[in-house]
Order: C-alpha cells, then structure tokens, then sequence
C-alpha cells in the first residue's frame, strides 16, 4: 500500500481528537495533561508530514521550537500539579472549587 | 542581519538574569529594593526605546523577517514596559505577601515575561509568534501561582495550564495547517499567496485554530472561561500584569495575524468577528454584576473590555486599530491605578471582598479617589481616558458601517452601548462602596510609601492626560496603524 500525506495527516487528526477527547473527558489532571501533550503531538507529526511531502524543512525546525517549549511546559505544569497535589491530597478536577461567583 | 535591532528585548533578558544573580548575594529583607533597581534600568530603557537611536526607533527586519521593528510593534513595546514598571511598583508593595525572599524571584520572572510581550509586539512569523506566546504564557504559570501557601492561587495557576496548554495546541495545531497548505510561515510571505487558498478548507481550519489560541489570550467568548478564576486567585501584581501585558500581547499578534498575514481572509470573516465582540461584551458586562469579589469583578469587566477592544479588530479599518491601540494605552493606566490600590488595601485582608473598601475615604482620600478615577474611566465616561477610547471605537464601526451597508456594524455599536450602560451599574457599585459602604471594620488610616505615590501619580496623570489631549496619543497610533497594511 502506497502511504501517502492524507495517511499521515489522518493519523493526525485522530491523535489531536483522542486529545481533546481525553481533555474534554478524563478527570485526573495527570491524565488530562498527558491528552494536552498527545495534541502537541499531533500537531508535530502533521509538521513533519507536511515537511517531507513539501521537501521544505521550515516544519522539522519548527517541530524541535515546539518540543522545546512542551518540554518547558511540562516542568512547569507538573511542579505546579505537584504542589496542587501536596495541599489537597487530589489531583480531580472536582476539587478545584475553592473560586467561585 | 541586523541584530542591534533586538537589543531592548536581549537588555530586558539580561536584565531579568542579573535580578536573579542578586538574589544571591542581597539578604532576605531587602530583597524588595532590588525592584527599584530594575524599575530605574527599565526606565532608562523606556527613554532609549522613545529616542530615535533606541533600538526600537531604528526600523527595518531582522533574522530573515522573522521580527520586524515597525511603528507598530515601538508602541506596544512603549506600553508593555510602561506596564512592567508599574508592575514591579506593586510588586515591592506587595512583596511581604510572597513568601520570604522570592520577591526577587518574582521580579526576574515578570522580566522574562515582559521579554516575551516584546518579542511579541515584533513578531512577523508563526514560528516568532508562538515562541512568544509561549514564552509568556509559560512564565505566567508560575507568576499566576506564586503564593503556593495559597490555595486559590495554585488552583488558579493549575486552571491557566490547562486550559493554556489546550489552547497553545490547538494554535500550534493552527500553524501546521496553515504551513502545510502555503508553505509559508512568514506573515509578510504569507499575505502574499494567503488569496490563491481562499477556497482551501484545510487553510482556514488552520487560521481558525490560530485564532482560537489567540482568542484565549485576550479572553475573548468562548475562550473567557479561565479570567474569572485566575483573575481571582493570582497574586493582585500577577493579575493586572495579566489584565494588560498578556491581553495587548494577543491583540497585537491578532492584529498582525489578521491584517498582515491573511487580510484576504479577514475580509470575509467580518460577521464572525462582530459576533464575537458583541457576546464578549455581553458576557463580560452581565456576569460582573453579582460579583462581590473585586478581583473577580474586574476578571469579568476585563472580558468586557476585550469586547470594546474586537471593536476596532472587526470594523476592519485602519481608524478601527488606531482607536484599539488608542484605547489599549488609556486601559493600561486606568487598570494598573485599580490594581494598585486593590493591592494596597487589600493585602492584609484574607479575601478581595468589596465590603473591604467601606470607608476607603477615611482611610485614605487620596485612594478612594484613583480608584473612583480608574472606575469612572472604565465605564467611559468624559474626560477620561476610556471615555475617548470608545467614542472613537464606536465612531470608526460607524464609519465601516456605512462604508459595507452591513447591518451587523449597527447591531455592535447597540450592543455595545447597552455593554457600556450595564457596566456603570457595577462599577458604581464600586464607587458606592467607597464612599457610602456601611459599617466599615476599619478605620485606621493606610500609609502609602512614596515609590507607591509615584506611581499612583503616573497613573493618573497617564488617564487624564490620555483623556483630555488624545491627539498627541492619537498621531503615534494611526502611524502604528499604517504598519499594519503594509
């Protein structure tokens, strides 16, 4: 079977809506960051398609900016969840209610 | 390449490292002067940057055309480092609510966030635009959080990740499709083949998504879900940091986005951005009302005022980017005066509670009436800064609104002024509370610090003036709006 760039693009889509999915549904904020970073991955492996079918390389540097900030993202954002954790003994969404109206 | 064109933003990094450096060596307790340092080398280069030799005078690209110094991007960087002084003002005010000695932590990182604004105000490439953002972003999750002691604070630290990570996602996401598509990352590039994919799908999905992170950032509906919460749990500096830098960052990526890189397509989204703009507005002005908490309060009224600002965004006219930059620069004084006193007479208290202000008067005349300044300048009521802001708003929506006979430009405009007219009702609520609020629990007087008159003085004087000689203002932003087609 010839593999073409719909192919790769497909599997693209697919791995941003699992994402999303996982976003929109999971409850456990470890969870719903590990969805966040399977939609940066997505938006990578499309870039990288998208590079090697256009034979222009601006994509593949771009995909290592994105890696690069994920990476910065992830530190932050698991300290953070971490600290959340250490206070509230929770990492659920429900409890994040200490704001409202 | 012309690198001396990126000096302010590597001056400000520099900056932000030799603060931390300092950290080491000055003791705990006066850690807190360390700000006053950065605010007079931020000052000094406030003044290079206005100078025409300063690195923003001197126009032109650099790195390929990735960041391009223009009348536009030396305006907004004007503001944003107006911003971070006031900012580090309120900082060392607040800084014995932080935990002991990482005051100067948190000078460093509202640097590096500040960094980000500027290169933001520069960018001219999706590769610019999202690095920055991120850089922003990313440093925000930590400013957000910073009193981990808090619970509100982490929670709202821990909603601004999510939710900024999903929108930074589905920007990246955006970019891809975009790139696939054109083949171009550059906006100057882009603009020029962006009308031979006008009928491509896969195009417009992707502009869509970049507009949907930066939709995010300026808290426009329906991405305004995190404002509230945030705006309530971050430390107040964080948050007014948060209400001006982060908000003119996205406006002004937006506006490079939807007038440079792809005009073509911005010309027949005009209903989609009218739409927008009049639920944010709506939105924004009728969930302040029952508010209680001030900072929550002026989370909603920020919403708002991201409304008045897609005002000028969707009249898709030159006059309607000078009157958002116009109104752009009135907000960041008018917003930081509220926050300032917010953190004045506030920090001691357990919660932002309106009831907080009763009595403010008495306490302290000179803060009853900023913050009676800033309230009435937000509604938009002459001669104050927001008053002109959104006269001129309305005013260029009318014009486009004869121009195109479209019938939605006068819907806005309607909406907008029944925004304008819910809006007095909380914030003289506001103004109510503080010179009539019953049984006020304190009465003893608030003793402000000179660096804190200061820049309550700058404040002011930045409102009025604003407000009463627009035209100085206003020939510096229809220069920068002239960048804009280019």
């Amino acid at each position: 079977m010839h593999v073409s760039l719909h192919h790769y693009l497909f599997v693209s889509f697919m791995l941003f809506s699992l994402g999303l999915l996982g976003v929109i549904m999971r409850r456990n904020l470890l969870v719903i960051y590990m969805s966040l970073e399977l939609m940066l991955n997505a938006a990578n492996l499309a870039l990288v398609s998208f590079s090697r079918f256009n034979n222009k390389l601006d994509g593949q540097v771009l995909v290592f900016f994105i890696i690069t900030v994920a990476a910065a993202e992830v530190a932050v954002g698991l300290a953070l969840i971490v600290a959340l954790f250490r206070k509230r003994q929770s990492a659920h969404v429900e409890d994040l209610t200490s704001m409202k109206l | 390449m012309n690198s001396s064109l990126i000096m302010l933003e590597i001056s400000v990094i520099g900056l932000g490292l030799v603060l931390m450096l300092a950290d080491l060596f000055v003791p705990a307790e006066r850690r807190r002067f360390i700000g006053y340092a950065a605010i007079v080398a931020l000052g000094v280069l406030l003044i290079t940057s206005l100078s025409g030799n300063g690195s923003c005078g001197q126009f032109g690209t650099a790195f390929g055309g990735m960041f391009i110094n223009d009348g536009l991007s030396l305006l907004f960087k004007q503001l944003f480092i107006i911003a971070a002084i006031l900012v580090l003002f309120m900082a060392a005010e607040f800084s014995d609510k932080l935990a002991a000695g990482s005051v100067a932590e948190y000078y460093s990182l509202t640097l590096f966030a500040l960094a980000g604004m500027l290169f933001a105000a520069s960018s001219n490439d999706f590769t610019m635009l999202f690095v920055s953002i991120e850089l922003i972003t990313i440093t925000f999750y930590v400013l957000v959080s910073f009193q981990r002691s808090k619970i509100q604070s982490l929670e709202a630290g821990v909603k601004y990740l999510i939710l900024g990570a999903l929108s930074s996602a589905f920007m990246v996401f955006g970019i891809a499709l975009i790139w696939g598509t054109t083949g171009e990352l550059n906006f100057t590039k882009l603009a020029a083949v962006a009308p031979q994919f006008a009928d491509s799908q896969m195009f417009l999905l992707g502009v869509l998504l970049v507009l949907v992170g930066l939709g995010f950032k300026i808290a426009a509906f329906p991405f305004q879900i995190w404002a509230p919460d945030v705006y309530q749990g971050a430390p107040t500096p964080t948050t007014a940091f948060l209400g001006i830098g982060s908000k003119a960052a996205g406006f002004v990526l937006l506006l490079r986005v939807l007038f440079t890189a792809v005009p073509s397509v911005t010309a027949h989204w005009a209903n989609l951005l009218i739409v927008i703009s009049a639920i944010t507005i709506l939105y924004g002005n009728l969930c302040a009302i029952p508010q209680r908490n001030l900072k929550r309060l002026l989370g909603y009224s920020s919403i708002a005022h991201a409304g008045y600002l897609l005002l000028g965004v969707a009249a898709l006219s030159a006059s309607g980017q000078s009157a958002l930059m116009y109104y752009l620069a009135g907000y960041v004084f008018t917003v930081m005066a509220a926050f300032f006193v917010i953190t004045l007479v506030m920090r001691h208290l357990p919660s932002e509670d309106i009831s907080g202000l009763a009595g403010l008067h008495q306490r302290s005349p000179l803060l009853a009436a900023t913050l009676t300044i800033a309230m009435v300048s937000l509604a938009g009521i002459p001669p104050l800064a927001g008053f002109f802001g959104k006269f001129l708003l309305l005013k260029a929506l009318i014009d486009t609104a004869h121009l195109t006979h479209n019938h939605g430009y006068y819907c806005l405009a309607f909406t907008a002024l029944i925004g304008v007219v819910i809006s007095l009702y909380y914030y003289f609520g506001v103004i109510r509370e503080i010179y009539w609020g019953k049984n006020p629990e304190d009465l003893s007087p608030i003793e402000i610090s000179s660096p804190a008159k200061l820049s309550l003085a700058i404040c002011l004087a930045g409102i009025f003036w604003i407000g009463l000689f627009p035209d100085t203002v206003l020939n510096i932003t229809n220069l920068a709006a002239t960048a804009l087609g280019k």
